[in-house]
């Protein structure tokens, strides 16, 4: 059965939509509880990565195709707003992991709690303004898509609209991003007004022939500062640390490895074609009077000098951290700026280096918010310092989060390492400056080792304050708190673990999806040249 | 196999109720041994099989100029002669001292981290050993380093211990860093410099059809080669303790005797022995390598002896006589003998983990390690006399015990040597004057314990043998300390050592062919063992050591030859100044600088704090800054780089 002659290739998309509408019409018809709503959340997500991963060509599932075979890669001729790349859906299965494994730990949350039809709704929209993003192949149609998941998410960070904190993180992040978003349109108009078109596709075709006039320059500089809002660059950072720490964890979760991710992506489609066109284009065709200026190597050094500048403070400003939070939203943003140099580097392996650590990161970010939303609700404080001991008193929380850590570090034998391992090789395989990038990105990961053995050091080495006696009983005030019996909740266990058998197994044999998304940026290199 | 010792491994603290997952752990070990006889038994009886199996990691694509073939990284299992060998070693030894520890650790704390530690240790090892290629086997062998770090320093409380073990893991840690700068220059002579072949696609895979690229077959930069070469010994020097690396060993006694015999006896200390006889045999050392191999592994081999010979603690002795049989090992693979370096490894690891148990019977039983606190043990622990005597005598080399045959084998092959290499001389007569020395410490140490009458000390609890977990252990091993050696005139044994030689040239094993050199060594070995009679025989203690011309030698001994101390200054004066300078530029700068950013951040946190929107503006205005910076980035500064590159 061709479930394209029915569902078409939109099928993800429209599963995400019916399970918002479907959230919405529960909360209206009185059916509010988190299970109930969740289960339709996780339900349609799980069933929306199915039909994406089978698009992939993944072997057993290919029989659920919903693109017809010869639609996937191809380089379409005129001007469409969408595109199906095997890129794109690499990175619609990034997105959908990401929501599956926030939605799926949310199943653990309180049953009664008044926002579910809400939040699942929201992270659910947010799902499919991510989706669309990753098949835009036009400007327009990009940003309107960054603009549906960039409000879901305003809201899903005030959901819990008594809670001061995440009020404040959301009003903050609603100026900066609305400004941002003001920016990358007026550069995308300018970038009209240069080429003509709005199709990234016509763009990456012809925008060499019309030469690179300074409006072009203004245009692209316009959308970097906007896009860097979304994707976390510093110093368009500063909004995140607050976001992330006000927001309630679950979200944070899901804006630092999936809606942070949508903006990287967009770097991808509009960045990639003018730095590979350059390098196609004869010398000469260019706006500067020396002739020897072309747009591709500019805008390379100053995504360069970004990613330089994101990884290391980010990482600097993480050592100096004491709650956890903070100290991982600070990480985040470094990885940001590890993720920057495959864009910049722009040939099709740090392409894949690139999509390979995005891929990681949604395990490792993802997880570790997740997993310290589920410790916080035990009553363990904000501080990494209210972590002592907890490796010892709770150990397969402990390794779990251990693993996450040694993953973000890039310790061999986890996928942290190996994106890591790929992308740096392919920036010193590009030679040229780009081995100063790689030796950046290894310094910065030596950096942020310091950070994260400090974690473990106080999660193994460390007693808590007071010893907390077997039996639990509270002898005075300076005991630490007693953790509750119970565990994480099944959903949240059910997530985490997943993120660690991924980090591991991915970890140990990466060939199966590194050789997927090696084929996928190649894919994806070609069509813009 | 490996992956059931990762579960004890993560599954062991876990089991604090089940005997503190000791049994959990002995049962691991005992289907590893299972497994492991297995294997080699196979490889045994149907010598010269190389069984790999193996999985593409991930790869690189190749890149023009970079990597020109591209590169594959495999993780993947590789079953030869060799490995066989070591597998048996490895899961032999790992079960009986798994056994042993149960009665041997009872009285201790921590045992759920303990039996943890060792299962790992056993899984790298096992991993180690049938790894094949190098950069998965440089994977197991930091594991094997961390797992020895944290057993050295079991007794944490103790300072020493403490101490020991960063000794030991950061005088490693400088082998590990040259192992690593040798795959390296490897890594870039055959992947990026070599030739247009397969070979460098593949990633070092150890199997028998890479042999062709020995060094000067496969030619490259023979410079770079030597070069990676002493990386390589480098490495093996930290790990098997070898002169100059060789201060950690001795101290790492401050670890349960059980990790002693298994890490820093049988298997640990021979990777490094190991991973020479790998390089050797799959990529091959220049000649200024293999001389240099020589003159470390000869040299150590007689100067650790003499340390030994005046050590009044029982474990101590033992450890200088185990980095001076690895010199045995390495001079061998100096040499272009790997196997017969293997043959070693091989019984030694049988007869010296003896050794370690029978010592750790006896610490076990007094309570102390000061041999000169013992005395007329023999009595109440016939089996452990028995047991530490014939490990004395498969180490002095007397035959028909295990060190004989593989001892002399070595001594045969390097001598076979000496003609077409004269600078082989001096190492081969150091060894060679190793062999009393080695009697003697190892029989002065038997006499002070077990001869005499009772005690010198008084007040030494009285002894007793051990429960049956600890003697079965002592059996077992005293039936491996007499019949490993023997294995040699299993014909399908010299088939298995032969087929790991390979095709490369490499000449075949020596039995104890030449009568000469054997009678001159056997002699020897029974000298020093009469010279131990001499001197401290029936409980004697001779007064040489009191004397005043013996005394300024006794002291260099004692204090190693004052390596330690100069180490030690080295690292203080040194390295911690440099820790100083780093420790002040923390306290001052970055501290200051995070005090004065807290500062600074309180006083405006302190007149924004009325005006909420007053982080936004901020915010806003970061963006603008950052606006501002985009743009002179993209309009100025990279086209001005870009030209300049362009134009240049």
């Amino acid at each position: 059965m061709d479930l394209s002659s029915f569902a078409g290739p939109f099928l993800p998309e429209i599963l995400l939509l019916a399970g918002t509408l479907l959230v919405f019409l529960f909360d209206v018809l009185g059916v509010r509880t988190t299970e109930r709503v969740g289960a339709v959340a996780v339900g349609a997500t799980a069933l929306a990565l199915l039909f994406v991963v089978a698009d992939l060509g993944f072997a057993p599932l290919t029989f659920l195709r919903t693109i017809p075979a010869g639609q996937l890669d191809a380089a379409a001729s005129g001007t469409p707003l969408y595109a199906f790349t095997s890129l794109g859906l690499v990175f619609q299965a990034i997105f959908l992991l990401a929501t599956l494994l926030v939605s799926l730990a949310s199943l653990s949350r309180p049953s009664r709690d008044r926002g579910a039809p809400i939040f699942f709704g929201l992270l659910q929209l947010a799902a499919l303004g991510m989706l669309l993003v990753a098949l835009a192949s036009d400007l327009i149609f990009l940003l309107l898509a960054i603009e549906v998941t960039s409000i879901a998410t305003y809201l899903l960070v005030a959901y819990t609209r008594h809670d001061s904190r995440s009020l404040e993180a959301a009003m903050k992040m609603y100026i900066i991003g609305a400004l941002s978003t003001t920016l990358s349109f007026f550069g995308a108009s300018l970038l009209y007004g240069a080429y003509q078109t709005t199709s990234l596709l016509a763009i990456a075709r012809d925008g060499g022939a019309a030469g690179f006039p300074v409006l072009v320059l203004l245009g692209y500089g316009f959308l970097i500062v906007g896009l860097a809002f979304k994707a976390t660059l510093v110093p368009f950072h500063a909004w995140a640390v607050d976001a992330y720490d006000g927001a309630p964890t679950d979200v944070t979760a899901f804006l630092a490895g999936g809606s942070k991710k949508v903006g990287l992506f967009a770097f991808f489609l509009i960045f990639l074609a003018p730095i590979l066109f350059v390098r196609a284009a004869a010398p000469g065709g260019s706006p500067f009077t020396s002739g020897a200026v072309a747009l591709g190597p500019v805008l390379q050094i100053t995504l360069s000098v970004l990613a330089v500048g994101t990884m290391t403070l980010g990482n600097v400003l993480a050592l100096l951290q004491k709650e956890m939070k903070r100290m991982l939203a600070y990480s985040s943003i470094s990885q940001a700026g590890y993720m920057l140099i495959g864009i910049a580097v722009g040939t099709a392996p740090a392409l894949a280096g690139a999509t390979l650590q995005i891929f990681a990161h949604v395990f490792m970010k993802t997880g570790a918010f997740l997993l310290v939303a589920g410790v916080t609700a035990w009553g363990v404080g904000p501080l990494i310092d209210d972590w002592k001991g907890l490796g010892t008193r709770r150990p397969f929380v402990g390794v779990a989060f251990a693993l996450m850590l040694l993953s973000l570090a890039g310790v061999p034998l986890t996928v942290g390492f190996v994106s890591k391992f790929v992308l740096f090789s392919a920036a010193v395989q590009a030679q040229g400056y780009f081995v100063w990038l790689a030796v950046a990105g290894l310094l910065n990961s030596a950096l942020s080792v310091f950070y994260y053995a400090r974690v473990l050091r106080v999660m193994y080495f460390e007693e808590p304050a007071a010893r907390a006696t077997p039996t639990g009983a509270v002898a005075g005030g300076s005991e630490p708190p007693v953790l509750p019996a119970g565990g994480l909740g099944y959903g949240r266990a059910t997530a985490i673990l997943l993120a660690v058998v991924l980090i591991v197994a991915v970890g140990v044999y990466p060939q199966p999806v590194l050789g997927a998304i090696q084929a996928a940026a190649t894919h994806f290199v070609n069509l813009g040249a | 196999m490996v992956l059931s010792f990762a579960v004890v491994g993560l599954a062991g603290p876990r089991l604090k109720r089940l005997e503190y997952g000791g049994w959990v752990a002995v049962g691991f070990a005992g289907a590893a041994l299972v497994v492991g006889a297995l294997i080699a038994a196979g490889e045994m009886l149907n010598p010269g099989q190389y069984t790999n199996a193996q999985y593409t990691w991930f790869q690189l694509p190749a890149a023009p100029g970079v990597f020109p073939h591209g590169f594959e990284l495999v993780a993947g299992t590789l079953v030869d002669p060799i490995s066989a060998l070591m597998l048996l070693v490895v899961t032999v030894v790992g079960f009986v001292v798994m056994l042993y520890s149960i009665d041997y650790m009872h009285h201790d704390r921590g045992l759920a981290r303990y039996y943890a530690e060792l299962s790992l240790f056993l899984a790298a090892m096992t991993g180690l050993v049938i790894a094949n290629n190098l950069f998965e086997f440089f994977v197991f062998w930091e594991l094997v380093g961390v797992c020895s770090y944290f057993l050295i320093g079991f007794y944490y409380e103790k300072p020493s211990a403490s101490s020991a073990a960063k000794e030991a893991f950061l005088v490693t840690r400088v082998g590990d860093v040259m192992f690593l700068l040798g795959i390296f220059l490897y890594f870039y002579n055959y992947a990026v410099l070599g030739p247009a072949n397969g070979w460098a696609a593949n990633g070092f895979v150890f199997v028998n059809g890479n042999q062709p690229f020995l060094a000067g077959v496969m030619g490259g930069n023979s410079t770079l080669l030597t070069v990676a070469g002493i990386m390589i010994l480098g490495g093996a020097a930290g790990k098997s303790a070898q002169f100059p690396l060789h201060v950690w060993l001795p101290d790492a006694m401050e670890g349960p005797t059980t990790v002693s015999a298994l890490i820093h006896a049988a298997t640990m200390v021979a990777a490094g022995v190991y991973l020479l006889a790998v390089t050797s045999l799959f990529l091959g050392f220049t000649a200024t390598d293999q001389l240099l191999i020589v003159a470390v592994g000869g040299f150590t081999t007689f100067f650790a002896a003499t340390m030994a010979v005046v050590h009044p603690d029982i474990k101590r002795v033992i450890a200088y006589s185990t980095i001076s049989q690895l010199g045995y090992m390495v001079l061998a693979i100096g040499a272009g003998f790997a196997m017969v370096g293997l043959f070693h490894l091989f019984t030694h690891a049988f007869f010296k983990a003896l050794l370690f148990l029978a010592a750790g019977s006896v610490i076990h039983a007094v309570g102390t390690q000061d041999l000169f606190k013992m005395g007329g043990l023999r009595k109440p622990m016939r089996l452990t006399a028995a047991a530490f005597a014939i490990g004395g005598l498969a180490l002095s080399g007397i035959p028909p015990f295990a060190g004989f045959w593989s001892k002399d084998d070595i001594l045969a092959a390097v001598y076979s040597q000496l003609g077409s290499h004269p600078a082989y001389w001096p190492f081969f007569l150091l060894a060679f004057a190793a062999v009393f020395l080695t009697a003697y410490y190892i029989f002065r140490a038997w006499f002070l314990a077990f001869s005499g009458d009772g005690p010198r000390d008084p007040t030494l609890a009285p002894a007793h043998e051990g429960s049956w977990v600890m003697q079965v252990p002592l059996i077992v091993l005293s039936a491996l300390a007499v019949g490993s050696g023997l294995l040699i005139f299993w014909p399908n044994f010299q088939t298995l050592l032969l087929s790991g030689a390979g095709a490369a040239g490499i000449p075949p094993v020596y039995g104890p062919t030449d009568l000469l050199l054997s009678g001159a060594s056997v002699a020897l070995g029974v000298a020093g063992i009469g010279l131990a009679w001499t001197l401290w025989g029936n409980g004697k203690v001779y007064a040489l050591s009191e004397t005043s011309v013996a005394q300024p030698i006794r002291r260099l001994l004692l204090n190693r030859y004052y390596f330690k101390v100069g180490y030690d200054w080295i690292g203080a004066r040194g390295v911690y100044s440099v820790a100083r300078a780093a420790d002040f530029v923390d306290q001052f700068v970055i501290d200051g600088t995070v005090h004065g950013f807290e500062r600074m951040f309180a006083a405006l946190s302190e007149r924004l704090r009325r005006i909420q929107s007053g982080f936004v503006s901020d915010y806003a205005a970061y963006v603008v800054a950052g606006l501002i910076a985009v743009f002179v980035l993209l309009l100025l500064v990279a086209p001005y780089l870009v030209s300049m590159a362009g134009g240049g």
